[in-house]
Formats: structure tokens, C-alpha cells, sequence
């Protein structure tokens, strides 16, 4: 599978001590260009500049087709009653439904997309790991693990639905 | 799915709202604190961190010092 990734995501999930375990699911994950300008930490950037180089992770160009796309989205969004998407989660949505890539975005209007106006996948870091321990990667705690060293925190009933798991 | 959508939505401003640090958040140059609160109703990290003129990165930093949940 291949992923493409926005800053929302990439900033939490690069303070998260197994955060290569995400290679063992995406062989490549996409970043926007644009992205680069709003990383700014040495952690984050050593991370993506390591898989840069390795070829987990790419640069994806800002294209007008996507562009395009990515605006109309943003419209769409706005007619509902959920927060509206801004410009860098439409453009991962727009080259993913294209594609066939799962976007990786913390953003809750990116989240909410795809229940309402898009065929594409987003995945937080919350179903990141949860496909993670459904292979036996991680331990159980993990997402624990995750809030603590990420200052993230998931919704209480995606918390219950986490325990309930039985694997 | 709309319903539960803005459920989640509603639940994720309220944790940001009671966990934040609003002695600190309330010590801040106005941009910064503009850029906070509209974050803590929103949860939209991109524009706040326009508000604030500063980093998608930096401001969550901001954020965290605010002991503002990023909740998703």
C-alpha cells in the first residue's frame, strides 16, 4: 500500500519512538512539497530526510489537476456541518481518491471526508495502529504508549472500541 | 454519520477546552493567544497556525506548552 501524508500526521507520529513500524504497511508514503515548509523540528526533519533517502518516503509535486480537485473539495466541505477541509488535507484527499493511496492526517474535517463526500481512505494514527497490532507489531498498550509520547489524544469511545478488540 | 460526526467534533472542543492552560494561553501577545483559542474551538491546526503566524510544526509546540490536547 502506498500513503501520502500531511503535516497534522507527520508531527505527532515523528515524536512516537516505533514510528518506522509505519513502513511495515506502506511501502512508500507520499509528502506534499509543501509540507516541508511547515516542519520545522530537528526530530521531524531528520526522520523524513532519513526516509527521504531511503525511499520509504517521496516528495509529491503540487500538480494542477490535484489542485483543482483539492479546491472543489474544500467547497464541498463547507456546505456540510462539519468543519471544512483547508487546502493541504484536500490536496492529500485529491491525489489519493486518484490514485488509490490512503491519506494520513490527524485533521478531523479529513477524517470526516470520507463517512460524507469522498471515495478516498483516511487513516489517523489511531487506525495506523490499529492495523499495526492486528500483525502482531505491537503490544496491546501501544496506543497508550502513542498518547503519552505524542501528546495526542483519541476520542474516549475509539479508546472502548481499542479494549474491546479481541485479537 | 453527519450527527456523530459533529458529536466527535463537540467532544474533542470540550477536552481542549478543560484541559487547556488558560492562565498561560491568557499571557500571550494577542496573536498567539488568538491563534489558541481559535484552535481550541476549531481543532484546525493549519489556520491556527496562520493566526499566529508561525509553523504548522511550531505552533503545535504551542500548543503542547498550552497542555492543549490535539485530539482526533
Amino acid at each position: 500500500m502506498e500513503a501520502i501524508a500531511d503535516t497534522s500526521f507527520l508531527i505527532d507520529w515523528a515524536r512516537f519512538s516505533l514510528r518506522d513500524l509505519l513502513f511495515r504497511i506502506f511501502h512508500v508514503v507520499w509528502i506534499p512539497e509543501d509540507v516541508l515548509n511547515e516542519v520545522q523540528s530537528e526530530r521531524t526533519l531528520m526522520w523524513i530526510a532519513d526516509h527521504l533517502a531511503s525511499g520509504d518516503m517521496s516528495l509529491f509535486p503540487l500538480l494542477p489537476e490535484y489542485r483543482e480537485r483539492a479546491l472543489r473539495l474544500i467547497e464541498l466541505s463547507r456546505r456540510g456541518p462539519i468543519r471544512g477541509l483547508d487546502f493541504p488535507e484536500a490536496y492529500c484527499i485529491a491525489v489519493a481518491e486518484d490514485r488509490g493511496y490512503v491519506v494520513l492526517s490527524e485533521n478531523g474535517a479529513a477524517y470526516a471526508a470520507q463517512f460524507l463526500y469522498t471515495t478516498a481512505k483516511v487513516w489517523r494514527a489511531y487506525e495506523v495502529l490499529w492495523d499495526l497490532r492486528s500483525r502482531g507489531l505491537v503490544p496491546d498498550d501501544v496506543i497508550y504508549t502513542y498518547q503519552e509520547e505524542t501528546r495526542h489524544k483519541f476520542p474516549r469511545r475509539d479508546l472502548e472500541k481499542w479494549k474491546s478488540y479481541k485479537s | 454519520m453527519a450527527d456523530a460526526l459533529a458529536e466527535r467534533e463537540r467532544e474533542a472542543r470540550e477536552l481542549r477546552r478543560r484541559e487547556a492552560d488558560w492562565n498561560y494561553i491568557n499571557s500571550l501577545p494577542p496573536k498567539l493567544k488568538a491563534a489558541l483559542l481559535f484552535y481550541i474551538e476549531t481543532g484546525d491546526l493549519y489556520i491556527a497556525a496562520k493566526i499566529a503566524g508561525l509553523k504548522v510544526e511550531e505552533f503545535n509546540e504551542l500548543r503542547i506548552k498550552a497542555k492543549i490536547p490535539h485530539v482526533n
